[in-house]
């Protein structure tokens, strides 16, 4: 299955080329433009990897990190910046995303944090299963618990 | 330095500094879409393979291009920042990397080669200073020095701790058509930018040493 990414940028013209040269990459990705358009999207659909511009006008980037990760606390998140906020991208960091680029970035180094955070995601994804598949076994009342 | 000027610095940094960060929007956009150019060329190339050549060629120079001006806004971007605080830490090596790559033009255009210069085994070199003052000091004593030499001639500043502890920065020229020592300091002492940089070190608590030997000097901090 392909990585699921979420690109979200409010330079649209950004978003748009950057969308097409990782579907060449063999990325499913999915483009907005605004925070708040972002924070729609994450209710909706399940992403793997969202890349996310720190500086965008109304919601900003660590506002939308927040809304991810309490929604989707899996979904891993790779923050964007100019030099200038790279403070932010750093705080992001401390929210939980999972690394940070500079803006305008090397297409291969993007392609490599977004195959890294998928194999976290991953990962993550299967220690959830082992430990439920354990507590199934030695409790199988719980997964009527988890269907609830 | 007075609030009015730390005011006036100030704005014109945050004017300045957002304005980069446009630019770097910009070049972001030139950046993908060229690389998206390439990327569907890679598919599918075109028929004749001169054009394919020739397309190959000036995507080569765009993204030359490319990095040359992400370099330079990304630096400008940082410099911008500077007013920002009126006490900070530097790292030398890279505030002097990054002057040398902002003011190269001014030597250019004399045909003097500017570089920075690195310290012996990578040494780290900080220095808590005003970055404003800090900046002029070292753009007073590059100003000095281009007044002083004659073309085809070369500056080398390299970040240094003078006599082991002191963090300094050391200004040296070299090449064939180098001035005798003694019209070099003579020349580089009645430059108005060597009274600005006097004044500025002073204000740093920073001193100058001369080399009168070997045409280099030193800002001493």
């Amino acid at each position: 299955m392909k990585t699921r990414v979420l690109l979200v940028d409010d330079e649209e013209q950004f978003v748009e080329q950057l969308s097409e040269r990782l579907k060449i990459r063999e990325y499913d990705v999915s483009a907005c433009y605004s925070g708040e358009e972002a924070v729609e999207q994450i209710k909706q659909y399940l992403y793997d990897v969202v890349i996310l511009d720190v500086a965008m006008p109304g919601m900003d980037g660590n506002e939308v990190l927040k809304h991810i990760k309490e929604q989707r606390p899996l979904t891993e998140v790779i923050m964007l910046t100019g030099h200038a906020t790279v403070e932010s991208a750093i705080s992001g960091m401390k929210l939980g995303a999972f690394d940070y680029l500079m803006k305008p970035c090397d297409t291969d180094e993007l392609t490599r944090k977004i195959d890294n955070a998928y194999q976290r995601k991953a990962e993550q994804e299967e220690r959830i299963r082992t430990a439920k598949a354990e507590q199934y076994q030695t409790s199988p009342w719980s997964a009527l618990g988890d269907k609830k | 330095m007075n609030p009015e000027t730390e005011k006036t610095l100030t704005f014109f940094g945050k004017m300045t500094a957002n304005l980069t960060h446009e630019v770097k929007n910009v070049l972001a956009i030139i950046q993908e879409s060229a690389g998206l150019m390439e990327d569907i060329t890679a598919i599918c190339p075109l028929t004749e393979k001169k054009y394919q050549e020739k397309f190959n060629r000036s995507m080569a120079t765009i993204k030359q291009q490319l990095h040359r001006g992400i370099d330079l806004t990304t630096q400008f971007n940082r410099f911008a920042h500077t007013p920002d605080r009126a006490s900070a830490e530097l790292n030398l090596v890279d505030t002097v990397g990054q002057f040398c790559l902002l003011t190269e033009r001014f030597a250019r255009l004399k045909h003097i080669g500017l570089t920075a210069g690195e310290p012996p085994a990578n040494e780290r070199i900080r220095l808590t200073t005003n970055p404003v003052q800090f900046y002029m000091a070292l753009f007073f004593s590059l100003e000095s020095c281009l007044t002083a030499l004659p073309a085809d001639t070369e500056i080398r500043i390299t970040p240094q701790k003078k006599g082991g502890k002191s963090p300094a920065i050391e200004y040296a020229c070299t090449g064939d058509h180098l001035p005798p020592a003694e019209e070099f300091f003579q020349q580089l002492q009645a430059a108005d930018a060597w009274s600005e940089l006097r004044e500025m070190i002073g204000q740093l608590q920073g001193e100058v040493e001369c080399d009168t030997n070997d045409l280099r000097f030193w800002l001493i901090f």
